[in-house]
């Protein structure tokens, strides 16, 4: 590993992320516009974790945020003009609650859309569409949350389906029958700490899984067998956050993989050494680092994945546990 | 993005590769704007139909504008179709994913898109066999997703559409089918996990459906996983595949027996992070769940040699050190 890579280049990536909304003669910026409300979320939370939440126009934002309101399903979508989606108005409202500006939402009709997503089986479509997994239910509990109209929500059916998902391994899959995947452990963790039911997990046996997801070179993976991919780091770490069990992988060893897999000319995280760096990487590259208490950075919430100052402020703490934020 | 290779191009190879890209960059965004004004102007139409075909090649995870194809199918060409037209258009709109899948097979949108075709078929071909489409569709969704899972075994987008199918398909095929399936992927790789998975829950099914005798199928089975563990002592898949099968450790002459086997192993392999991981959960078991068959002595001695397997593990397998110290801390509190 070279010397320039053994520290996270703070400002090289406040650059990178700023240079992605001027890179409209791009092919890919336009193939990823499905995505856009998404890659402002990323790149909003790792401006704020690196201690740099104004490099991008608040209005300029926000404007953005609102253009992409759907008026037909009473919801956003990832862009104006694409269709309402549970994924983009989680999203949607974590910008807006970032930049306080959630007096932007109809708050009444979007807890209409989320609630109009639950399945009789308790878990939700991601829209009318039906296409359905915990991913988006993770999605509603959470915006419901944020919105403090959790007590809407029909949490038994909602926990009967997560407990449908759970295997003997003691991770969660995408839909009821699935193998157990670090992203789905994320957001079926995650779902439960925010309902205050982690009684439902085997606690014991996933924190065994989740310690198994890292390998010989630090780097952690999603599934048994798989190859490392930095945005498990944020995956994994969260769960394990909210085990409290973040101490079972070895930080030093998994912090110098996400670092070796910066882009250190013109900056940004990609999914591993010598690969192309996206926002998505770049923002749970550092949302692990700040989980492992890499010094400089902002606490993370590993429960909202959004900046831990502003989760408390709203009063929905969880009882996590990150490591301790190291000094330089 | 995954997987994308970072290429360093020199000042002049970047002026040429965007150039090449300006006019793909100008055939996308006059795409992109023809399918959404024809959306927003609620274009209904043929031209409009496979204005989508095309935008959907270039990009497929344009998920409104598999919503805005949907919406075309639904509103303006199911209608106007006989149930026979219905069909094959329902056969056209499975081989556009099939092609799809090949080039992009982590798409969600796709796979989604074959779900809603499933959902959608009309009834027919007669009024005395209603169910023949949708058995022959369905049928040859297995072929398909077996292709896919040839393809990369660890799919995980293909097993869950595998067993959406399984679980919905007009004529259910025998659960012993898909034993015989994972038996097939999991000889072709051991590291499979997906398939070790995939066997637990059908195992679990003929089992409690009492198609499976549970204690001669779990005998079987033990002799696979020690086939496998002997061959690569080091793939996770296989030992977390064998803790599945001891459970909750209730058999006492089981866990004796597997203990036994595995310590023999270790002897083989003295350096197996595997099996000594495995040895202290299985000898933490004992004590927990068979104290009363046990002698003190035996006792203290299975706490000993757990505290000494966790001593070791703390060397070999040192990125989980912290997780063996709370272990070996536990084991002591406990006994
Ligand atoms: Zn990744």
């Amino acid at each position: 590993m070279s010397s320039s890579t053994s520290k996270l280049l703070i400002p090289l990536h406040v650059q990178y992320i700023q240079s992605l909304g001027e890179s409209k003669d791009d092919l890919l910026y336009h193939l990823t516009a499905h995505l856009r409300m998404n890659a402002i979320y990323w790149g909003l939370t790792a401006l704020n974790i690196m201690q740099h939440k104004d490099a991008l126009s608040r209005t300029e934002m926000i404007d953005f945020v609102v253009s992409c309101w759907d008026d037909e399903a009473g919801a956003f979508g990832a862009h104006p003009d694409h269709d309402a989606h549970l994924h983009a108005t989680l999203s949607a409202i974590q910008i807006l609650i970032m930049q306080d500006a959630l007096d932007r939402v109809d708050v009444d009709r979007v807890v209409k859309f989320i609630l109009s997503l639950q399945q009789p089986s308790g878990v939700f479509a991601g829209d009318q569409w039906g296409e359905v997994d915990t991913r988006f239910l993770y999605c509603a509990v959470n915006a419901l949350s944020l919105l403090g109209r959790l007590h809407e929500l029909d949490v038994e059916k909602t926990v009967g389906y997560l407990r449908q998902c759970r295997n003997f391994d003691g991770g969660f899959g995408a839909v009821a029958g699935a193998e157990s995947h670090a992203a789905m452990v994320f957001v079926c963790t995650a779902a439960l700490a925010i309902l205050d039911r982690l009684d439902e997990i085997d606690q014991e046996t996933l924190g065994w899984w989740l310690a198994e997801r890292q390998l010989p070179n630090g780097g952690l993976n999603g599934r048994p067998e798989k190859l490392e991919d930095v945005c498990y780091s944020f995956w994994v770490l969260s769960s394990m956050s909210i085990l409290k069990k973040i101490r079972w992988v070895d930080a030093d060893k998994l912090i110098g993989f996400i670092l070796s897999a910066q882009e250190t000319e013109h900056g940004g995280i990609a999914d591993r050494p010598g690969d192309q760096p996206d926002v998505f990487h770049t923002h749970f590259g550092v949302a692990g680092l700040s989980l492992l208490g890499y010094p400089g950075l902002a606490d993370l919430d590993p429960v909202y994945c959004m900046p831990a100052k502003i989760i408390e402020r709203m009063g929905l703490r969880r009882d996590w546990e990150a490591l301790p934020r190291k000094t330089e | 993005m995954h997987g994308v290779k970072r290429v360093r191009y020199s000042r002049e190879a970047l002026e040429a590769k965007k150039q090449k890209e300006q006019a793909k960059l100008k055939e996308y965004l006059s795409l992109n704007d023809d399918v959404l004004a024809k959306r927003n102007a609620g274009d209904w139409s043929k031209d409009a139909f496979d204005l989508t075909t095309r935008v959907l090649h270039a990009n497929a995870e344009f998920y409104t504008v598999w919503n805005y194809r949907r919406d075309i199918l639904i509103n303006s060409i199911f209608p106007n179709s006989s149930p026979s037209e219905v069909h094959d258009r329902i056969g056209d709109e499975l081989s556009v994913t099939t092609s799809l899948l090949k080039q992009h097979p982590k798409v969600y949108g796709i796979w989604n898109h074959r779900r809603w075709c499933l959902a959608n078929i009309p009834d027919g071909p007669s009024d005395t066999d209603l169910d023949g489409w949708r058995k022959t569709i369905w049928n040859k969704e297995l072929y398909v997703v077996e292709k896919m899972l040839d393809a990369d075994a660890r799919n995980f987008h293909a097993w869950n559409y595998r067993r959406y199918v399984l679980a919905n398909m007009p004529m259910k095929r025998p659960a012993q089918a898909e034993l015989v399936y994972t038996t097939r992927k999991i000889e072709a790789n051991f590291s499979n996990f997906s398939a070790w998975h995939q066997r637990s829950k059908v195992l679990t099914s003929l089992w409690e459906g009492g198609q499976l005798d549970p204690h001669k199928s779990k005998e079987e089975e033990f002799d696979l996983v020690k086939n496998a563990m002997y061959t690569d002592p080091g793939d996770q898949s296989v030992w977390i595949y064998h803790r599945w099968l001891v459970g909750a450790g209730n058999a006492y002459d089981i866990l004796q027996r597997e203990i036994a086997s595995i310590q023999e192993l270790l002897d083989e392999q003295p350096d197996s992070k595997w099996c000594m991981e495995s040895l202290v959960f299985y000898k933490r078991l004992l004590l927990r769940h068979h104290a009363r068959q046990l002698s003190e002595a035996d006792r203290l001695s299975l706490t000993q040699e757990c505290l000494r397997l966790l001593t070791g593990l703390q060397d070999i397998d040192p990125n989980r050190r912290q997780r063996y110290e709370d272990l070996a801390a536990d084991v002591k509190k406990i006994n």
